[in-house]
């Protein structure tokens, strides 16, 4: 039977989950306020399966039919019908919570509704609705095409029959699941936090350079990045407020400490790679 | 002005040959055979040994200290690799720096105490250069190296070809606890712990989850068992010990695993 996913938030992530929802032979129903970044999401989503088409991973038949699957919505209730709403809108709390009571208020009474969070809390989201036994977190990673993995959060009042069904859903968006415990960063965002932190911390100590530190990382530990290449790629403003939302919720465990060195790049404006400077530069010479 | 000095004797700018050179009285050089000595962890030991002899290096791995005697003069680079900074490493340190000859550089593993500490009572310190010698890493192609303000160029350039003549590339760093590589994996390895600690998921789903979710080489606990659990513990008691910082205290089960030496069990 075919699942009816709708999405509210047509930004990166929101896209790549109505890209491989579509694939997956999903009926998809993608919701934003402004037109024009549905419109903008959906031309990003025509131009990844065209290389997948080019890398003869999909065909040009399955990305037409693909692309027939997925509706433009600017009504939210248009949404009432969806077997699941997956949120994907900025991470803010007081936002995400008053869109929750929204959702809960049109969708179908069975819906599961989800959020995309890679740091709030899902119990909190979910107290803004009639049925928190409904309300899950499934967090997918950038790129959603290429990463295989969703974190499945279990919030204090989700129900088993909630998390199994979301299970069920993400396997057949092609994706391996992990349940993890409402707590700050989940498992993964969590785990990977000293990769970027105690790299900070190692550079504010001067004890090697930022290239040196990228150097040995990748050549005597094998990772495939560099700390400070990912915080340039990732943004280091999204990375920095991350470090900075999990210190916090983690009531100032030193474990969690952002870095002044981070922070003065946020000041300063250097987010890395979408504003050609961070930790290197990438200007065009 | 020291700190001068040691910046100069970090900065790796000549790449020496290979092998090591002695000009003879005719000045026709001649090359001499290298004979690698090992003492130390056990793990780490066998690792060097395997790296060295695959690319046809001598090696020797020492069982005591006693056996170093006979063959001290063939001797010409050698390694202590114990891991935490005990009464015997410093035994075998002063025993080597004792009976080798003075041009020969020892390198040992600088991870929970300094190579500056460790040398600084001893009579040749320019001699000693510190290494990032832990359990898994020395199947990559990089090793990190570690001079005190003590170390001479002369020795930096004659342990780098060393490895060079073994195709391992080298990073100098200045002297700290855990270096780099060790302090960052090891970070990853307590947070992962903590983790399994709160019930968040559990050690398989931890493990997939930084395999499939970042694509980590391996998954931070399975890595853990194979470096060994107690080497971990050992490298976050001497962060915790060098800085004083909350930042470094140790996952209770964490130091659990490290005694009892077995993977953590839900059902336990």
């Amino acid at each position: 039977m075919a699942i009816s996913i709708g999405i509210v938030g047509a930004g990166t992530m929101g896209a790549g989950i109505a890209h491989i929802a579509a694939l997956n032979k999903c009926t998809v129903s993608l919701y934003d306020i402004n037109e024009e970044v549905i419109r903008r999401s959906v031309e990003r989503i025509n131009f990844e399966m065209k290389r997948s088409v080019d890398k003869n991973k999909i065909s040009d038949d399955d990305m037409k039919q693909a692309l027939t699957r997925i509706k433009k919505r600017t009504n939210i209730n248009d949404l009432d019908t969806c077997d699941i709403i997956i949120e994907a809108v900025l991470e803010d709390l007081r936002v995400k919570k008053d869109l929750f009571k929204k959702l809960d208020q049109i969708a179908h009474h069975t819906a599961i509704l989800a959020t995309n969070t890679s740091s709030l809390s899902i119990t909190s989201i979910a107290s803004a609705t009639k049925k928190p036994e409904r309300v899950v977190g499934m967090h997918f990673f950038n790129p959603v095409h290429l990463m295989k993995l969703v974190e499945v959060v279990k919030g204090v009042r989700t129900s088993a029959e909630t998390i199994t069904q979301t299970i069920a859903i993400a396997e057949k968006l092609g994706k391996k699941t992990i349940v993890t415990k409402d707590t700050p960063g989940f498992v993964v965002n969590r785990v990977a936090r000293p990769f970027y932190t105690e790299a900070l911390k190692i550079l504010s100590e001067n004890v090697t350079t930022v290239e040196e530190i990228d150097r040995i990382v990748k050549k005597s530990g094998g990772f495939k990045m560099g700390p400070f290449e990912l915080m340039d790629m990732i943004g280091n403003d999204v990375n920095f407020s991350v470090t900075e939302s999990m210190f916090q919720q983690f009531f100032n465990d030193a474990r969690f400490q952002p870095s002044h060195i981070q922070k003065q790049l946020v000041e300063a404006g250097m987010f890395g790679k979408k504003t050609k400077q961070g930790f290197y530069n990438y200007e065009e010479k | 002005m020291r700190k001068q000095i040691k910046s100069e004797k970090i900065k790796v700018k000549k790449r020496p040959t290979a092998k090591h050179k002695l000009q003879t009285e005719n000045s026709k050089p001649v090359e001499l055979k290298q004979l690698v000595c090992l003492l130390g962890n056990e793990a780490l030991v066998k690792e060097y040994s395997a790296a060295f002899q695959e690319k046809g290096i001598a090696v020797q791995e020492l069982k005591n200290l006693a056996s170093l005697k006979t063959s001290a003069k063939k001797i010409t680079a050698a390694f202590e690799l114990t891991l935490e900074s005990n009464g015997q490493k410093k035994k075998n340190l002063q025993a080597f720096d004792e009976t080798l000859p003075e041009h020969v550089p020892i390198i040992s593993s600088s991870l929970t105490e300094t190579i500056l500490s460790q040398s600084h009572l001893l009579k040749h310190k320019h001699r000693f250069i510190g290494i990032a010698a832990f359990p898994t890493l020395l199947a990559h192609p990089l090793v990190e190296l570690a001079p005190s303000i003590h170390t001479s160029k002369e020795i930096a350039d004659v342990v780098t070809a060393l490895f060079e003549s073994i195709k391992k590339e080298t990073a100098m760093v200045q002297d700290g606890v855990g270096m780099v590589m060790p302090r960052i994996l090891c970070q990853i390895i307590n947070e992962a712990l903590f983790t399994v600690q709160n019930d968040v998921a559990t050690p398989k789903e931890i493990d997939d989850a930084m395999k499939l979710g970042t694509n980590y080489p391996h998954g931070p606990i399975a890595w853990g068992e194979m470096i060994g659990f107690a080497n971990v513990v050992a490298v976050l008691d001497a962060l915790f010990q060098s800085h004083h910082e909350e930042r470094y205290k140790v996952a209770p089960v964490l130091r659990q695993m490290a005694i009892a030496g077995i993977f953590w069990k839900k059902e336990a």
